[in-house]
């Protein structure tokens, strides 16, 4: 059997995993009387969590031909068959949507998931439209006159995070080798035992409801920014909650946009309250995120469609003493708005088109914090995506930095397993932090402090910041590095 | 304690000084007035295979040095400890596989395919970093590593139990490489054999590596790592290492042992078209970084030697 395996035997190979399999049967024959105790299974990735990072760095494994004969196990507490059905009409688009920087992309098609989307749902934008809600400054985020047209113009695109999981799960079936625990609950996650033949000591269990164990050489926590995971390893999340939610929503408007559908443009405005920010999806669709406080966003969310519509008209248009006016009333924005808009001078090419609808059953909310992990990796753990880190979405940066950690983890592994080196040990998974935690360490910086830069509605911060938004616009350099930043090429930087 | 060599000795030809253990040369070196003129010249180490039973009280039937093998085995607890005294050797450890790539594509075992896998002798296995990584590989068949100190297998036994992996391909034996029988037919012999840090830490190491170059089949590799008797490699391993810094146990090193990669060219290159070309990879530890590749740095500190036997 040995010659068999040869040459590309599993890492933990079958016959090792055989053999714990027959002990397990000897003891549960042994102790029948008292106890049902299943052996673990014994794995070498048990990634726990099936969003996009979990997903991602599973697809990169099994993608590798140094990687794809590792012994994988997924556990997510969704339905996985249903994720990966997932469909919606052309005209519906699900609220929950992410920026997806060029890098990110590069990544995605280089495992192979990125032709599983639905390409038709995605939607590329090429410039960027930010100002002050108070001053007026502005930054136009477009691309030089001289720029090559070859090397792409697209700063990020837009999808529906669902459409993502889909496509990956796709891949992942195709690609196979990967053992799925859909609806799968984690009771809890201890470590394994020593036995005549093997010290289990340092391994992760994983303990799922029904009984079933899966003992992991490296067990990964993609399982979001409360994630058990990380509480098993002991590693500590510090950061603050901003006292705001995202209020979400997919919106429909009067045209493709102001550029047709050849420019998309996406428009974040900077108001005392956070920043709302409207991207464009397919045709005439686009998404809303506004992160507002807690009581702006339950009025919001109950509001009629109507007076919701006129709420999100007025965020891109109004001055901040209309909106906040307007957020106390308890209905009746619609005709507020009318009223207000003819005393309001602007210029209408210089914000979003008019919204005319929100789809329904897409208003809802979250709240938003920053959170940071003081390390991704402990004995046999890593960390990936929002376990590691939670960042303010108003740079669109969250999934692209969980895209980021799985793409240096999954080459840290692929570096360890061909110098074989043990995946699971601190000391292999080293390159991985070194590589990502400073660069997400200031990604997070500067999104916190823009927040909290343009949170003052007064006081001397506010002449100060529109000087510095002007002279950004001004400063080429500077507008390249944030531009570079927003498509997620300026990270490599550090 | 062995009796402190007379300054006569430096009147010996050079040949038979070569065959003194190496550390005797010390104090005759530093006491020479010519060797405080000519810092640039470190005591030449010609290799000999005579263990020299008149010039050596203590029989040598085995390679080994016991104060060499006390020493270590002391180090046996922290040896598996990533922040221990042995992070510069597993910070290593993945350049011996490069190196063995590099030298396993520069001219690969004949009538060798990848599906053959290959099969490994770790000599002087200490706690096993090296093995366990070799007996990973899923290129690997077979992985027997042996070292002379019973209390440091014992560390590398405990190690290798928590990796259910490494059951299937490793097997650890307490041996000298005089000790472990010889395969007689040839093709049974090594694919590689490593020698990892060892050479230095051997009396005689001409007899030593006749020995250990009889385990290699033909056309497999012999590949070992030392470090350059230098001037560079005397601050920078004694020195800086182990007695500023700290960050190498104080001890781990004699200096006077250390074997130059030009002697052991002309160690392979006098076996009468036993071994093929050399080919060496100089490499330096930059602290907070870890081990670099530096060519050229093979005549100065740490270096890589693979050499292959003939078919």
């Amino acid at each position: 059997m040995d010659l068999v395996l040869r040459g590309r035997a599993a890492y933990v190979c079958r016959s090792c995993t055989q053999r714990v399999q027959q002990q397990a049967l000897q003891l549960r024959r042994r102790t029948f009387a008292t106890s049902a105790a299943a052996q673990p299974d014994i794995y070498d990735v048990v990634c726990v969590g099936g969003g996009p990072a979990g997903l991602s760095l599973l697809t990169a494994l099994r993608a590798n031909p140094v990687t794809s004969h590792l012994r994988i196990a997924l556990v997510e507490a969704q339905d996985l068959a249903k994720v990966r059905s997932w469909k919606l009409p052309p005209d519906r688009f699900s609220n929950r949507c992410s920026s997806l920087t060029p890098s990110s992309v590069q990544f995605l098609d280089q495992i192979g998931a990125w032709s599983h989307l639905e390409r038709d749902r995605v939607q590329a934008y090429q410039e960027m439209q930010v100002w002050d809600g108070v001053t007026g400054a502005r930054i136009e985020f477009d691309w030089a006159p001289g720029a090559d047209p070859a090397a792409g113009t697209t700063i990020a695109y837009m999808n529906e995070n669902l459409n993502l999981t889909s496509g990956l799960l796709k891949r992942l079936e195709e690609l196979g080798g990967v053992s799925m625990f859909g609806n799968a609950k984690v009771e809890s996650i201890s470590y394994g035992e020593e036995t005549e033949e093997v010290d289990l000591r340092e391994w992760p269990v994983v303990h799922l409801a029904g009984g079933k164990q899966l003992s992991a050489r490296l067990l990964v926590g993609a399982d979001g920014a409360n994630s058990p995971v990380r509480s098993f390893a002991g590693i500590e999340a510090r950061g603050w909650d901003y006292n705001r939610h995202g209020v979400v929503a997919t919106v429909e408007l009067e045209g493709e946009g102001w550029g047709g559908d050849y420019t998309k443009i996406a428009y974040q405005r900077f108001l005392p309250t956070g920043p709302v920010a409207m991207l464009p999806l397919p045709g005439n669709y686009s998404t809303l995120v506004w992160s507002t406080t807690p009581g702006n966003a339950s009025l919001l969310k109950s509001l009629s469609a109507k007076d919701f519509t006129a709420m999100v008209n007025a965020a891109f248009r109004l001055s901040p003493t209309d909106l906040e006016y307007m957020h106390k009333q308890e209905s009746g924005q619609a005709d507020e708005y009318s009223w207000r808009l003819e005393h309001t001078p602007f210029d209408s090419r210089a914000v979003p088109q008019t919204v005319t609808g929100v789809q329904e059953g897409t208003v809802a909310s979250f709240p938003l914090k920053l959170r940071h992990a003081d390390t991704y990796i402990g004995e046999r753990v890593a960390l990936v995506g929002d376990a590691a880190h939670t960042i303010h979405p108003l740079a669109g940066q969250g999934l692209n930095q969980g895209q980021g950690d799985v793409q240096s983890l999954a080459k840290t592994i692929e570096y360890a397993v061909s110098h074989g080196q043990d995946i699971g040990v601190a000391m292999s998974l080293e390159p991985y932090v070194s590589e990502r935690y400073a660069a997400n360490h200031l990604l997070l910086g500067v999104c916190d402090k823009l927040h909290k830069l343009y949170s003052v509605g007064s006081g001397p911060l506010v002449p100060l910041r529109s000087v510095g938004l002007s002279a950004v616009n001004a400063l080429g350099p500077l507008k390249t590095f944030f531009m570079n930043q927003a498509a997620g090429n300026g990270i490599k930087v550090f | 304690m062995r009796p402190s060599p007379g300054p006569a000795l430096r009147h010996l030809p050079r040949a038979l000084r070569g065959a003194q253990p190496a550390s005797r040369a010390a104090p005759m070196a530093l006491s020479t007035p010519a060797a405080q003129q000519h810092p640039q010249a470190p005591p030449r180490r010609t290799l000999t295979t005579t263990p020299a039973a008149l010039h050596n009280p203590s029989p040598s039937s085995s390679s080994v040095n016991e104060t060499e093998i006390s020493h270590f085995s002391a180090l046996a607890s922290s040896w598996w400890d990533p922040h221990g005294p042995s992070r510069p050797l597993h910070l290593m450890n993945p350049l011996r596989h490069d190196f063995i790539q590099r030298c396993l594509t520069s001219s690969p075992i004949p009538g060798h395919t990848p599906s053959d896998g290959l099969r490994y002798l770790d000599v002087g296995c200490g706690g096993g970093i090296f093995a366990e990584s070799a007996a990973r590989l899923p290129s690997t068949v077979s992985v027997t590593a042996i070292d002379p100190s019973p209390t440091i297998l014992t560390v590398a036994r405990a190690h290798a139990k928590r990796d259910p992996a490494l059951a299937r391909t490793l097997t650890y034996r307490n041996e000298t490489i005089e000790s472990l029988p010889l395969p007689a037919d040839p093709a049974e012999r090594f694919d590689i054999v490593s020698v990892f840090e060892v050479v230095e830490h051997v009396d005689y190491p001409a007899a030593f590596l006749d020995r250990v170059g009889e385990f290699v089949k033909p056309g497999g590799w012999l590949v070992l790592s030392t470090i350059a008797r230098t001037w560079v490699s005397w601050v920078t391993t004694n020195l800086v290492a182990e007695d500023l810094l700290g960050v190498v146990p104080k001890g781990t090193h004699d200096w006077y042992k250390y074997v130059n990669e030009r002697e052991l060219r002309e160690y392979f290159g006098q076996k009468g078209g036993m071994w093929g070309e050399v080919k060496v990879m100089g490499v330096i530890f930059v602290p907070g970084l870890g081990w670099r590749e530096v060519r050229g740095s093979e005549k100065v500190g740490n270096y890589f030697l693979g050499v292959q036997k003939a078919a």
